[in-house]
Order: structure tokens, then sequence, then C-alpha cells
């Protein structure tokens, strides 16, 4: 294993891995980012972007999660 | 007996809770069977629905929460659910979870445990999870969760229902509530929550409102819906003290207290499945993941998103043509025969009254119901895209495009609708969860172009432009959309743009079948609310419209019903109006009494300007029928329509088809039947004469961009408020007229006219 690095979660590749770090932004966005699981310590794996590059797929806490990439910028993530 | 007669008065009032897509309404559905109804909650366009169920004799009154992930107020579904269990404080709340994706949905669970209210947990999708491998003990889920009752249903099947019933009446006879655990946030959030408590708990009438838990709760998460309510309350203090709370734990822990309480949610989720979950999914790959991979793809995404597009405006334009059609002839031929055959036999015919009747009162509910085949066919298609988990991969799929118009990527649909009829559009917004997103789509749909203003163009493309009308009617499309486009831009980047970002952040729920019973119940339920609510303004309108043509303007001009349309008082509004027109070029007061006949149906503008201009079009009176052919007509009407609905739908795969280059493919026609053409030649002459080319341009770009008829204008008041409504028409007249003083200035100056 490879040291961890810090990145945003918009950075992932299709099929990649990581661990949620921290969640910015402010407000309704913010909020509703941690509503949907996404907190400290869980796993989200990017599935695949639609067909013109945005918004994003994810897989986390077992279910699929589409975030626009300005969203998933404000989520930092370790890989 | 008197005794039980006293402890259990009234109806209990359950509270369905639960996160989207959770098959939240075929419980609802097998809980109430028939008994239902639907209203609204106070001041909003959401409907409510309601029903009633009896068991073991109690009655109870099951009110459906609108689906949320979260009791954190920032959508209008979160306050409405909120507000209900906070301020109504139903007698148990059933929260229905999915018990393939339990850790999510155990959230919206975890918050009603923090409300401390007796609580039923309906573990619904039993067999899907069974099918994917998991496992989950329902009685070590119970205990984890503090001893809150847990049901496993299959809602789709109505399984489970009697337990689920026997949990609710259990907690309804005796109404302690359980033993709940206490999430723990972590002792900084603690010692707050605790302060804050003894706090609220000393303003007497705020202890009575809420939960003193809760309000502590809500308030350190910095909740600014409560803020602003506790502030306009009078009670600023509590919530300067909460601030401060705040402010302390964020100075102790370097975290605000909002991400502490939710990362202790999910801290205690975590802990209630390790207890209850005994197998996770073997799956490594379900149905879902595998569609999914066609449906979102990089390439097949675009075009398989674009079919499906192309087969729901099938379904809304063509396939409910023919009952449209139908309802259209059926009102205009029998029943109007027939009611003037009975207002003869009373012997009122020819009179006034007669024309109220048939006129005005026939017609106009004509021109409701003819909206109804239509409106049908789309909540259906809509409803199946929902909930067979489509309509999420749709806006994953256009969100990208829509956003440049500051739309949301469910926006798509709405528009594409429009160009069919606008009033099912307006309604198929109700798919935007957000409000803001919702006016602002339902702003820009009248400026697609609806297939009742198509005749138009056609009519004076060919009169006036011969071979090369395909261009005027491709024209009058693309600049409906650039304006849309245009207005989307303009108001992003000036209404919108105080407003704060409001979260794409979406579920991609997994596919399922979509059930006829629940897609049926959207379809009755749209339709009839339809038929409720917009109703009454469009046979308001068609009265009027009807009682200004009736009244003659002058003494001489007529008697009462019996007047020449130009010498009506709506000949005389209209010649009124015209001069308003004439720097487009079409200032006469034909033309400006087609436009204004035109609000109550744009099909309309072809025929009054048929009967104003060419008198002897409407002498034309129609073959009179006997009963017994208007009754055979009715009834084989019928059969007709159905089998017309029957080659719409078949006629969709060639249609489709078609659209690939090289392909033509013969489309179905079962009944051997000729398209009819309205015969517009006469008319066509007169038009020649007192429009030039040009004008007839403006005139089409005027059609194009007013408001489009009197039922979509209802339909944006039922949606949004009559002040909404009146903005937008405005708008829209404004914006006709304009682009066509434009076109027809512009024109002159360059030489055109």
């Amino acid at each position: 294993m490879s040291e961890p690095t810090t990145t945003t979660l918009d950075t992932l590749q299709i099929g990649q891995s990581a661990t949620v770090r921290r969640v910015g932004g402010d407000g309704a966005v913010r909020r509703r980012l941690m509503d949907m699981g996404l907190v400290n310590g869980v796993q989200i794996e990017m599935i695949r972007p639609a067909p013109l590059g945005d918004p994003v797929a994810y897989k986390v806490r077992g279910y699929r999660l589409s975030l626009r990439k300005s969203e998933a910028h404000l989520i930092e993530v370790e890989v | 007996m008197s005794q039980s007669m006293q402890t259990l008065p009234t109806p209990l009032t359950i509270a369905l809770a639960g996160n989207p897509n959770v098959g939240k309404s075929s419980i609802f559905n097998a809980l109430t069977g028939a008994n239902q109804h639907v209203g609204n909650w106070p001041g909003k366009t959401i409907d409510k629905q309601q029903g009633r169920l009896s068991i073991q004799g109690r009655e109870i009154e099951i009110v459906d929460l609108p689906g949320t992930y979260s009791l954190a107020a920032y959508s209008v579904e979160e306050i409405i659910a909120r507000d209900f269990i906070v301020n109504e404080k139903p007698h148990a709340v059933v929260t229905v979870l999915d018990a393939t994706n339990l850790e999510r949905n155990l959230y919206l669970a975890a918050q009603m445990l923090e409300l401390n209210l007796p609580l039923v947990i309906a573990l619904n999708m039993a067999d899907e999870a069974e099918k994917q491998g998991i496992e989950i003990d329902t009685r070590r889920l119970s205990a984890a969760l503090g001893g809150v009752p847990v049901v496993q249903t299959i809602g789709s099947r109505a399984i489970g229902i009697d337990d689920l019933k026997e949990s609710i009446y259990k907690l309804a006879a005796s109404p302690q509530a359980p033993v709940i655990p206490k999430l723990n946030y972590g002792p900084e959030v603690e010692t707050e929550l605790r302060a804050l408590e003894a706090h609220i708990s000393a303003i007497r009438p705020l202890g009575g409102m809420y939960n003193p838990d809760w309000l502590a709760l809500k308030l350190l998460e910095g909740d600014e819906e409560l803020f602003s309510r506790l502030s306009d309350e009078g009670n600023a203090a509590l919530v300067a003290l909460a601030k401060a709370a705040i402010a302390r734990v964020e100075e102790l822990t370097g975290e605000d207290p909002e991400l502490l309480i939710t990362d202790a949610r999910y801290g205690f989720i975590a802990g209630v499945l390790e207890q209850a979950v005994v197998r996770e999914s073997t799956l490594l790959e379900t149905v879902s993941d595998r569609i999914d991979k066609l449906v979102m793809h990089r390439i097949w995404g675009l075009p398989i998103f674009l079919m499906l597009m192309w087969v729901v405006f099938q379904v809304t334009a063509n396939v409910s043509a023919p009952f449209l059609d139908y309802v259209d002839y059926a009102f205009s031929g029998p029943v109007s025969t027939w009611a003037s055959a009975v207002i003869g036999l009373i012997g009122l015919g020819g009179t006034w009254f007669e024309s109220l009747v048939v006129d005005g009162m026939i017609a106009g509910v004509g021109g409701v119901l003819v909206f109804v085949p239509v409106l049908m066919f789309l909540f259906a298609a809509i409803a199946v895209l929902e909930d067979s988990g489509y309509m999420a991969r749709a806006a994953f799929v256009m969100d990208r495009v829509m956003r440049l118009m500051g739309l949301h990527g469910k926006s798509f649909l709405p528009m594409l609708v429009g160009f069919g009829c606008t009033v099912p559009a307006i309604y198929a917004t109700r798919t935007l969860k957000n409000e803001d997103d919702r006016k602002l789509t339902a702003f820009l749909v009248p400026f697609m172009s609806c297939g009742a203003r198509l005749p138009v163009y056609v009519m004076f493309g060919a009169i006036f432009f011969g071979a090369a009308s395909g261009n005027l009617v491709f024209a009058m499309y693309i600049l409906g959309i650039l304006i849309a486009v245009g207005t989307g831009i303009v108001m992003k980047h000036t209404l919108y743009k105080s407003k704060p970002p409001q979260p794409f952040v979406m579920e991609l729920p997994p596919y399922r079948m979509p059930s006829v019973r629940t897609v049926w119940r959207q379809v009755w339920e749209q339709t009839s609310s339809f038929l409720r609510n917009a109703a009454t303004l469009i046979l308001l309108i068609s009265m009027v419209v009807w009682l200004l043509m009736a009244v003659p303007a002058r003494a001489d001009a007529g008697t009462f019903t019996d007047v020449d349309p130009e010498h009506s008082l709506f000949g005389t509004a209209s010649g009124m109006i015209a001069p308003v027109f004439a720097p487009a070029g079409f200032g006469t007061w034909e033309a400006s009494g087609s436009l204004i006949t035109g609000l109550v149906a744009k099909e309309v503008v072809i025929s009054t300007m048929s009967q104003i201009y060419v008198a002897e079009y409407a002498e034309e009176a129609a073959e009179p029928t006997t009963f017994v052919e208007d009754a055979s007509g009715l009834v084989l009407g019928f059969g007709e329509a159905a089998v017309l609905t029957v080659q719409e739908v078949v006629n969709i795969v060639p249609r489709t088809l078609n659209l690939l280059p090289g392909l033509s493919i013969p489309e179905a026609n079962f009944l051997g039947a000729a398209a009819d053409d309205e015969d517009t030649s006469a008319l066509g002459q007169v038009l020649l004469g007192t429009f030039t080319p040009l004008a007839a341009v403006a005139f089409c770009v005027f059609v194009l961009l007013y408001v489009p008829c009197m039922a979509a204008v209802a339909a944006m008041r039922q949606e949004f408020g009559t002040r909404w409504m009146i903005l937008q028409a405005g708008y829209a007249l404004l914006i006709a007229w304009g682009a066509a003083v434009i076109v027809y200035q512009v024109g002159t100056l360059i030489g055109l006219g």
C-alpha cells in the first residue's frame, strides 16, 4: 500500500475507490451531501460519468448517487 | 364498553414516512385500498394523500408524507413531512425502509427516533433483498432500535400488511412510547444539548409545542428554518443562545455540530447494521448495474435517452389523438344536437338559452374534457418513467445541457412534452422536486411550439410561401426554442442569481417493474385533480368569450346571441385592440379577434378566421343527423378511437425506426382512413388580400409566442399560483408583440415587405 493521498472526489477515475474525509460547501448543498451519507470515513467508488462528462455516478453505502462535478469537488477524499 | 369508548374516542392519525423509491405508495395503497382522498398541504402545491382504514373497529387516518431522505428543512418535501410530524403530532409514524438499502434508509429512521414518537418500521422489498442474498434479522433490528416493532413487507404484493396493521393497532392500544435508544452525539454536543433543553423547557409554550430534546438538537444543527420561525415567534433570545452554543462546540472540537450530529447518526446506524444484518448482498453486479451500463453508456446513453423521450412524445402527441378527436366530436356533434333537441322540446329552441347551453356551456365542458386523454397518457408515461427508475437516468444524461439555461436535467421532459401540448407539459414539471426549478421550467415551456399552433403556420405557409412553407414552420420551432433558451439564461443571471445554489445530488434508484395499480392511481389522481382545479377557470373564460360574442355592441347591431361577430362586444373589443398590432403589420379587427379566440384554444384561430373573413364558411350548416345516427356515432366513434389508439401505439415502432437515415417503413392504417385536410382555399384568397407575406410571418411569430391558451393559463395557476401565471402571461405577450414588431419592421426596412 502506498501512502494515501488527499484529493477531491471529482478527480476519481472510473472504478476508482476512495475514503471520504471532509465535506465542504455550505447550506443546502453541504447538508444534502451529508444527509446522503457522505461523512468522514465512508467508502465511495466512481461508477461512470454521464455521456457529456458531467454529472458523475458514484456508489456509496450500497446505493448509486449522482453528483455534479462542482458538488463532488467540495468533497475531500483519501485515495 | 363505555370505558373503551372513552379511552379510544377520535380516529387515530398515523403518518407514513420513508425515502423516495422505497415502495411507500404501494404500502399506502395496500393499507387503505380504495379509501383514499387527495388534498393539498397548506400553502404547498404538493398533493396530500390521505386514507382511512379500520383495524378491529378502530378508525385510523393515514397520511402519506412526501418521500424524504432526511428531516432537515432544505426542501419542500422535508418541510412538509417535518411540520406534519412536529405540529400535528400523529399517534404513530410508520417508516418504510427499503431492505435492499438499509444503511441509507436507516438515516431517516434515526431522525424519527430522535423525535421520540411511537414508531413502526415496515421493512419493505423483502423479496428483492432475499434475491440479492441479503438477510436481516428483524428481531435483532427491532432490539437495536430500542424495541421499535419491525414488520417485513412486500408492498407491491400486499404481503405483510396484516402484520403491519396489527403493529399499528398495538401501538394505538398502548400509547406509551417504546424505550428508545439515545443516540450519542459526543460529550461536547451532549453538554450543549442539556443546556439548551433546560432553556427550552423553561419557555413554557415552547415546551408544549416541541419536544425539547428534538428542538435542542435541531437548533444545535443550525436549522435555519427553525431559527427564523422561532425569531418570528419572539424567541430570538433562544436562537442567540443556540448560535453561541454552536460556536462553543466548534471551538472545542474544530468541527461544527451539524457534522458531528450527522456523524453520530451514521455511527449509530453502523452499530444497528452490525447487529441486525446477518448477510450482506452476495451479488457483485445487480440487474440495475447491468441496465445502467447500457443506459448511462458514454456513446449509447444519449441515443437511448432520445429514443425514449421520442416515444413519450409520441404517446402524448399521437397516441392520445384519437380519443381527443372523439371527445371533440362527441361534444360538438351528438351532445350538442341532443341538448338542442331537449331545449327545443321545452320550447326554448333558437333562443339565447339554447346558445348559452350549446355554444357556451357544452362547448366549454368539451374544451376541458378534450385535455383528459392527453393528460392521462402523459401521466401514465411519467409514472412509468418515474417508477421504473429511468427518470433519474434521464436527468443524469441531460443535466449538462439543461444546466446552461439554469435548469435541471429533469426539465428536459416537460420541455419536450411542450411540443405536443403546453397543458400536460406544465403538469409534467411535477417530476422536478425543487420548486425554483419547477417554476422556471414551467415559465419556459409555453415557448415550445405546441401541436395546436402548427396548423396556423402550415396554413399561412401554404398560402404565402407555397412549396417553401416548410421553412416557415421550421423557423417557428427554432425561434420558440431560442426564446426559451434566451429567457432561461437571462433569468438564471438575474432573478435566480441571488438564490443559494440548489443541490443536484440525486439518487439513481434501482430499476423496478412499475405496477399497473400504482401507475393507474397516479393517472387517476392527477387527472381528477386537473378536472377539479383547472376546469373552473377554463369554463369561466369560455363563458366570458361566449358572452362577448353574444352581446351586440350597439342597439341596432342585432339582438342578444343573434349578432354578427363584427358588431358584437367581441368585435368592438377586437377593433379597439387592433391598432396595437399595426406596427406588426396586422392591425385589423379580424386578426386581433382571431388572436383573442386563440386564447380559448389555438385550434380556434383558423376557424375564427374562417368565420369572420369568409362569411359563407360559417353559413355552411352541417347535415342534420338523426338520434340513431348520433347514438351509433358515439358508440362506433368510441370503438374507432380505441382501434386508432392501438394503431398509434403500433406506429411508434415505424416512426421511431424511420428516424434512422435510409429507412422508410410504412405505418399501420387499420381503418384505411385518409388524413383529413381542412379546406382553407376560400380563406386563403381573402388572407392573400389582407396580409402581406411579411405580416403573415409576424402573425405566425405572435401566435408562436403569446399565451398558449386558457387551459395552459389555468394549469399554470393551479401549479404555481396567480402571481406566477400573470407574470408568465404578461412576459409572453410582451415578447410576442416585440418579436412580431421586430420581424415586421426590420423586414420592411431591409425591403422584404
